[in-house]
């Protein structure tokens, strides 16, 4: 008790010094870095229900409107996506087949950093040895491990396997084992399985994420390239995931399912 | 550290020591539900640790017809031995209390769930589906996992899941149905108590076609008796379509234990993606209906 008691004299005496100290200057800056709230075990606490606000599920490139689609500014550093020249051709072959030949339009799960900017919401959970992200799109999951390697591969997940560690306050999620079925999103950017993925997660204040990614895959590109964007935490009281079973959904819609 | 911090840590620190040092029962040593109450392990937040991997254990061990339990045909489809007792307890007679129409159509679903002549007999795992609930626990491994003020069941099988708030906020709006339902949690003591609501109508409890309505309301126990067993009680009310409430007991074992359970992970499963048994099917059926 006697400790609690001086501690909230020490901060208050501090508090009153430092109100002194700023009269009459300039307002001070934003701090650079954001000191995040912390799990039990000191790491930043990345939890709670996240969303993107952009276009790059459409196409995570500069695009005018399209039936359908809203405008959107890009996402990728330059806006440039240097694929080899057999592959921009493959590029625009997809665009042009979007509509049927995006695995989207099947109800294949998304793939990695897509299902990330599916317009859907999704909750992070944190243990000691792990961070959980569930996805209200085709409920897809991703269990991050932070305290193992990648097993030996080749393996061909959907979603890749991803495995985590701290750097500072960044979580950087490191993903292999991809197989070459998704796209980055509706405009038929594509990969091999030969997809390296390397995500960042840094919170950069009490409601958003500063989220990066960088692809490589070197039977497609040139050189490894990035994407950008915030998470925004959903700010409802008491939002949660619901769930979006897509391929139950069309066979409804078809009439298979009542 | 401030002390006060310092000497918490210390405690639960010592707290697991005394529980790791305890043996995994073989013997008969570890309490049994309604004995001597043993002290778990617990995650930060004061909530009983049970994080791990689990399966469904013991005589009621099935996904083909939960009246039945495990009968011939699964014993043929899995090869596992087991004893034939239905997952329910109450009525004593081990049978959904069904209306007669319910009874009706889950008599037809059976009768046909080997000869698909339309598509309401196919098994909704068999196109992919969610599980629903209990069924979501006697599917393959399920895992725990806890964090501040939540409990979430990951589901190897189609990567289902389950989130479960211990928060105390209400149940979603009643217009909103969803595959897994709504759950709401609590600790009392060392029991997890769920209320489930929000059903849709569109998962079954078995392969045969038991079925439910989106009034289906489950109320569920998990009583953590020991280190490696969850004794699992769920009731389940559904007034437009059965004609009382019916009860489920099953026990769920940590099947990954020690240095395993240390390495082990679930994979992936990407269930629709690579089914192509329901399609085949379904394209059969409107072929034939030409």
């Amino acid at each position: 008790m006697g400790n609690r008691f001086i501690h909230s004299a020490i901060l208050l005496a501090v508090v009153s010094l430092a109100q002194v100290a700023v009269a009459g200057q300039p307002q001070a800056a934003e701090p650079q870095t954001y000191a995040p709230p912390r799990t039990a075990d000191g790491k930043p606490d990345l939890q709670g229900v996240w969303q993107v606000l952009n276009t790059a599920a459409w196409d995570i490139q500069d695009h005018p409107a399209r039936l359908g689609v809203p405008a959107g500014q890009g996402v990728v550093e330059g806006n440039d996506i240097p694929y080899q020249s057999w592959a921009a051709t493959k590029k625009k072959e997809n665009f042009d087949n979007r509509l049927t030949a995006d695995p989207v339009t099947k109800c294949y799960l998304p793939g990695v950093p897509r299902i990330t900017y599916m317009p859907y919401p999704f909750q992070i959970f944190q243990t000691a040895n792990s961070v959980v992200i569930i996805y209200e799109y085709v409920h897809a999951v991703r269990t991050i491990y932070t305290d193992r390697p990648h097993l030996p591969g080749h393996i061909d997940f959907w979603s890749g396997q991803s495995r985590g560690r701290w750097d500072g306050d960044t979580l950087i999620v490191d993903i292999v084992h991809f197989n070459d079925q998704t796209w980055f999103d509706a405009a038929g950017n594509f990969h091999s399985d030969a997809l390296h993925v390397v995500e960042r997660y840094r919170r950069t204040g009490p409601d958003h994420i500063a989220y990066e990614v960088t692809i490589e895959d070197p039977k497609v590109f040139t050189r490894p390239w990035k994407m950008s964007m915030p998470l925004y935490r959903r700010q409802e009281k008491n939002a949660q995931i619901l769930d979006y079973e897509c391929h139950a959904l069309e066979e409804e819609a078809g009439g298979r399912l009542k | 550290m401030s002390g006060r911090f310092l000497d918490l840590t210390i405690a639960i620190a010592a707290l697991v020591a005394v529980v790791s040092l305890t043996p995994v029962s073989a013997g008969g040593q570890t309490p049994a539900a309604g004995e001597k109450p043993w002290n778990p392990p617990r995650m930060p937040d004061g909530q009983p640790n049970i994080q791990g991997f689990w399966a469904n254990q013991g005589r009621r061990l099935s996904t083909y017809n939960i009246e039945e339990g495990a009968n011939e045909t699964h014993v043929l489809l899995s090869g596992v031995q087991t004893d034939y007792t239905s997952l329910i307890v109450d009525p004593a007679d081990g049978k959904i209390p069904y209306q007669p129409w319910a009874r009706a159509k889950r008599t037809e679903t059976l009768d046909n769930h080997t000869n698909i002549t339309k598509w309401e007999y196919i098994d909704p795992h068999t196109r992919c589906f969610l599980s629903g609930i209990p069924r979501i626990f006697y599917q393959g491994t399920f895992q725990i996992v806890q964090s501040p003020g939540y409990v979430v069941i990951l589901q190897e099988f189609n990567h289902g899941s389950r989130i479960i708030p211990l928060d105390g906020r209400p149940h979603v709006g009643g217009n909103i149905k969803l595959w897994m339902g709504d759950s709401r949690g609590h600790w009392e003591g060392n029991t997890l108590v769920v209320d489930a609501t929000n059903n849709n109508d569109k998962t079954w409890f078995d392969l045969v076609g038991d079925f439910h309505s989106d009034a289906l309301h489950i109320s569920e126990r998990y009583t953590f008796v020991d280190p490696d067993s969850i004794s699992y009680e769920a009731t389940f009310e559904d007034p437009k379509v059965y004609t009382r409430p019916f009860k489920i007991a099953l026990t769920f074992g940590r099947n990954v234990r020690g240095e395993e359970a240390k390495s082990y992970e679930l994979f992936e499963e990407a269930c629709h993606e690579g089914e192509r048994n329901a399609p085949n099917m379904l394209y059969k059926l409107e072929s034939s209906n030409r």
